[in-house]
This record gives structure tokens, sequence and C-alpha cells, in this order.
């Protein structure tokens, strides 16, 4: 019996028993949806997470306080990092661009009667541009601010709205522990980044910050919590991490490990990269692993089926089916099987990717890679589990086969 | 083709002793399990039919009837001895080599029918072309032939549940037939069939026979066997009588 005879009796019999077909495909049905669902569904959280690193603004360094060890380690780094390194990168680094230092704090923010827990972040006029934020209304903190230490903020749109409503907040007056600070602009919306919702941030001058609000100091210095390096463009990338390196060792006159880190974008898309990779392959191996139960699933099926059709097997083998003929029969019809059901189960894993993306943050899109793979992998679950029962069927004495009528 | 006015008491075996022979089976042996609890189904069986024959083999159950029927359907093999069907020596020859020969040479009817429930009547009739290769072109015409013959061609189009008994063996005659087998074996085919029934089909089995099909049919029952021309009878695994004549049978009983 040629191929396509097989197949074509093969298709036969499974639309005859549509309900035991339909049952034996459900666990490979899921398992490919899972493995498209999950595979689609990280790589959308692996996207918003470079995305997310891209809206830092281009070509960004970042340098923090702690030697490279020490970010690894959950203890408070000593104070090296300051203002005046923030000066020196600025004015002795030709590669850079521009710099913006910030000093960041958490506290209460109140106005009459409301009140909320925001991120105080002073810095300089050159974080707008540094950091990719932009100004809605009124103006953001400058130049003459942060000389005079004056009392001022520019506030995010969600502190907007939460402090005052509708109205414009201009010129009103907030309270930050015992300071008093006017008002002077309100942030364009940004959204979310890495968790933090940079709408609810406060800037203030750094010098403000350092001397009247944190009060900390350091003998070093006025004190920073990182630095934001923008850099002229891609190529002077490197060759600005090695000079404002070896500036800040001149400057902090180290002999031994740097007391700083400096990390550059592709750093933390590697750093979050890793984390969320992680997470993609988890649940690629969850639904792997469901895959491979579908695949039991149709072995024991098609082992039940075999012994349900005895009868017809050996009635074929009476009227001329070779034991060859009846195992490519069994084998076609479980591909036949999984194939349909990996193909239905990819139908449905896309869908779930396409809802996901289109009712969360997160940037999916239909893992090609991944869906050859799974049709493959299905095809040939079908042909590894098909085999026992197959063979089965093709070992079975026709005699006893027809007797057990 | 024999002219024969079927008549019981015609000794059926001299019309068909110038024909070929079709079925020989030399000192078959056949055993089941090992050792001690061995069985032994057939002892020394020695067995020849002619082409064209009508026969019966009759027993007691455990006389090794169906044991002999399944070694020369093919679908069993003799332990020792020889086995040749029209004139080729089937007993040795491969797994693949025996189902082409039950394809080719031979047709079975059961008794339970076994039809494909999923299949029509004309499709369980194409069936084993399908097997043997036929074109796709030749197999409706063959198996409508087929079915005509039976006297069913206004029920190819229905499912064996849509059948009553007695048409789903006509259906499985039809199907045994339609690859021109040069035997035709039945299992007790009417042994779920009604008496008027089986009459019926009996008569289809006759009338096949005339155009030349060697018949072997397995049957307990005296009434069917009386219309073959010859029965064979076995008892413990051996034949007790080769060349009964319907006419005698009251005395083997």
């Amino acid at each position: 019996m040629d191929f396509l005879e097989s197949v074509r009796m093969a298709t036969t019999t499974l639309v005859a028993n549509k309900m035991r077909s339909s049952l034996t495909m459900l666990g490979i049905i899921i398992g490919n949806a899972s493995v498209i669902a999950m595979i689609g569904i990280g790589e959308g959280a692996q996207k918003l997470v470079s995305d997310q690193v891209n809206s830092l603004g281009p070509n960004v360094l970042f340098i923090i306080p702690g030697s490279p060890e020490a970010q690894r380690r959950p203890l408070y780094p000593k104070q090296t990092l300051v203002l005046a390194d923030a000066e020196a990168i600025a004015g002795q680094v030709p590669s850079v661009k521009e710099v913006a230092p910030s000093l960041n704090g958490s506290e209460v923010v109140a106005y009459q009667n409301k009140n909320i827990t925001g991120t105080i972040i002073g810095t300089t006029p050159e974080f707008l541009t540094v950091r990719n934020f932009d100004v809605a209304k009124g103006r953001f903190v400058n130049q003459l601010d942060v000389k005079r230490q004056e009392d001022v903020a520019a506030i995010g749109s969600e502190v907007a709205i939460q402090l005052f409503g509708s109205n414009d907040p201009i010129g009103q007056r907030i309270r930050v522990k015992n300071l008093t600070l006017e008002v002077i602009g309100v942030m364009q919306p940004k959204g979310a980044t890495f968790g933090d919702n940079q709408d609810m941030n406060i800037f203030v001058p750094i010098t403000t910050m350092a001397k009247r609000l944190v009060g900390r100091s350091s003998p070093y210095g006025l004190p920073v919590t990182f630095i934001s390096v923008s850099v002229k463009d891609q190529d002077s990338m490197k060759a600005a991490q090695f000079q404002i390196e070896n500036l800040l060792r001149l400057r902090h006159k180290i002999k031994g490990e740097d007391d700083f880190t400096v990390r550059n974008q592709q750093d933390l898309m590697n750093i979050l990269g890793s984390i969320t990779g992680a997470l993609t392959l988890l649940l690629a191996a969850t639904a792997a692993i469901s895959l491979i139960v579908g695949g039991i699933g149709i072995m024991n099926i098609m082992l039940v089926s075999v012994t349900e059709r005895t009868k017809e097997i050996g009635l074929r083998k009476a009227i001329g089916a070779s034991p060859q003929d009846i195992l490519i029969q069994f084998i076609i019809e479980a591909i036949i099987l999984s194939a349909a059901g990996g193909l239905i189960g990819t139908g449905l894993g896309i869908s779930g990717v396409v809802l996901v993306g289109i009712f969360s943050p997160l940037k999916t899109g239909i893992p090609l890679g991944a869906i050859a793979i799974a049709l493959g992998v299905s095809g040939g679950i079908g042909l590894f589990f098909g085999v026992v029962p197959a063979r089965q069927a093709a070992k079975l004495d026709p005699i006893e086969a027809l007797r057990s009528a | 083709m024999t002219a024969t006015n079927n008549s019981a008491t015609l000794s059926s075996t001299s019309l068909h002793e110038n024909n070929q022979v079709i079925v020989r089976l030399e000192n078959i042996n056949k055993y089941y399990g090992m050792g001690d609890i061995q069985v032994q189904a057939l002892n020394h069986v020695n067995l020849t039919i002619h082409a064209g024959e009508y026969c019966s083999i009759m027993g007691a159950s455990g006389s090794g009837k169906s044991t002999c029927m399944n070694i020369i359907g093919c679908l069993d093999r003799p332990t020792a001895g020889k086995y040749y069907l029209d004139g080729c020596n089937v007993a040795e020859i491969s797994e693949n080599e025996l189902a082409k020969i039950r394809n080719a040479k031979l047709g079975f009817v059961f008794q339970q029918f076994h039809l494909l429930p999923q299949l029509t009547a004309l499709d369980n009739v194409i069936l084993p072309m399908v097997y043997a290769g036929i074109p796709n072109s030749e197999r409706k015409e063959r198996a409508k032939e087929a079915l005509n013959q039976v006297g069913l061609g206004n029920r190819m189009n229905n499912r064996p549940n849509q059948l009553s008994g007695g048409q789903q063996q006509r259906v499985a005659i039809a199907r045994a037939i339609v690859n021109k087998p040069v035997v035709l074996l039945a299992d007790e085919p009417t042994g779920a069939l009604d008496s008027k029934t089986t009459q019926e089909v009996l008569e289809i089995f006759t009338n096949l026979n005339k155009t030349g099909i060697t018949v072997i049919m397995v049957t307990h029952e005296p009434d069917v066997a009386k219309q073959t021309e010859r029965i064979v009878w076995f008892r413990d695994g051996e034949v007790i009588h080769s060349h009964l004549k319907p006419a005698d049978l009251h005395q083997a009983i």
C-alpha cells in the first residue's frame, strides 16, 4: 500500500472516531499552546526590558559608588563618589557630552492636607537631556537654582494629580520634611521603568537635596547616589568608560580595588536580560514538560485504541495487510494526531500571545522560531510515542484477534 | 468450470480430480506450548483439495478443524510439514509474502462478518484492492461488480450498522471475492444468521463455487455441511474421513 493511501486510510479512521481523536490530541494541543505562549510572553518581557533600557537615553553611562564586587552585596558603600567628581568628568573627559549627578531619597511630600511618598531626586539641569525627561509645564531645575540651593521642585505628573487634582501646581508650595519647596514645573508622563514609577519623582536642585534635605555630607565632598553621563556617540562609549575610570582612580587615589562602578546600558541590558532569560527558560521548560505529558497521552490512548481495534487489525491482516502496512498505518495516525494537535495548539498559543500583548505592557511578538520547533517536536512526539502502540498492532496474531469476537 | 446438477448423491470428488491441486497439506503437525504443557493440535494431517471443490470441514470442539483452517488460510504456520497452496510451498515464506498471498489467492468470510464500521459497503469491498495496489480507477467498478454478484447492488453506500446480518455477510462475501481468489474460506459463515438468511447465504456460496472458486467451509452444523459436496471430518487433530459424502453424514455423527 503506497504512502498516500496510508495517509488517506489513517485520516478516514481518525475522522470516524472524532471523540477519541479529539481527546488524544488534547494533551498535545495544551502542550503546544503553552510552549508558544510562554516563549512569546517571555520574549515580550525581554523586549519590554530592552525598550526600557533604551529609553534611559542613548549612549548613557552610569557611575555608581562601590566596587563592582560590592554591587552584589547589600552593603552601604563608602560615600566616595561626590559632586566634584561629576564636575571633573564634565570638564576633563572629551568624549563626554553631558553629566548629570543625582542624589536620591524617599520622602513624604505634603500639600495642604494631602500627602504622598515620592522619590526626591536632587540633580542638575543636564538631567533632562542625559536621561531623556521632558517638562510639560513650567520649567526644570536650572543652573542658578543649583548654585543658590534654591527651595524649588519640578514634580512628576502623578504627583501633580495626586496632590493638586486638576488645579495648577505651579507656584504652590509643598512640604518635604522640614522644608517648603515652591513648585516650578510639572514633568511629562513617562511611565514605569524597571518597576519604579517615574511619574512619582520630585526633582530638586542637588545642592538643596544634599545640604538641606538629606543632610548627608562626606569628608570627600557632596555625596551623590549616582552619576549619569551621556557620551558623544556610540563609538566613543568604550573610550569614555576608559577615560572616566582612569580619571576617578586618579582623583580617588585608588591603589587596589576601585571604589566605583561604571555601567553602560549594555551591562544593564545583560543583567536584566539574564533575569528575563532565566524566566523564559523556566516557563518554556514547564511547557515542554506538558508537551511530553501530551505525548504520553497519545501513546496511552493509542495503546487503548489498538486493543479496541483488535478485530479490525486481525481483519486487515486476513485480507492481506502485512505487518508493515499495519505499522505504517498506526504510526501515520499518531503523526497526524500530533501534527493536527500541534497546529491547533500553535494557533491557540499565538492567540494567547497576541491577547497578552494587547492587554498588558509586555511587548509580545509571534515567536516564529519557537513555532517551528514546537511543530517539529509535536510531529516527533507523534512518531516517538506512536511507535510502541504501532508495533503492538503490527505483531497482533490475526487468529486471536478475530477470535475475540 | 464444472457442470454439476448439485445432487448430493453424486460423488463430486471424481468431477474435480482432473483439476489441479489447489490445497495440499503434507504431514502437517501443529503444536502449541512447550515442554510439559505441549498440546498437539494437528497430528500428521494429509489433505488434498482440488480446484473447484466445495468442501466443508467438520469436527468437535478442539478437534483441530479451526487450526487446520487457519493453516490453509495462511493465518498460522504449521510446526512441521509442507503446505502447497496453488503449487507454492507457503510454510516457509516470510510474513510479508504470506500477506500478499492472503490478499491475492484467498478470500475470508467470518462468522462475525468483521466489516469496518466506519466504511460504507462499497469501501469495505474496496479494501482488499487497496492492499493489492490495484489502481484507483479500477476499484469502484470491480467492487460494484462483486456487490452485484451477491445481490447487494442497491446497498453500496450503506454503513454496516444500516444493514441486516444477512446483508453484512453478503458484503463480507463480496469483499472476499473482489480480488478473484482461488480459494474462498468460510469460518462458520452462517453461525450468526437465522435459518432463512442462512439458506440465502449458502446459495451464494454454491453459485460462487459454480463459477470455479474452490470453497472450504468450517461448520459444526450438519444442515449446512449437507449442502456442500465433500465433508472432511476431524477428530483429535487427525483427519478421520477425508471424502465423506453429505448423504453419509449421519453415519459419522
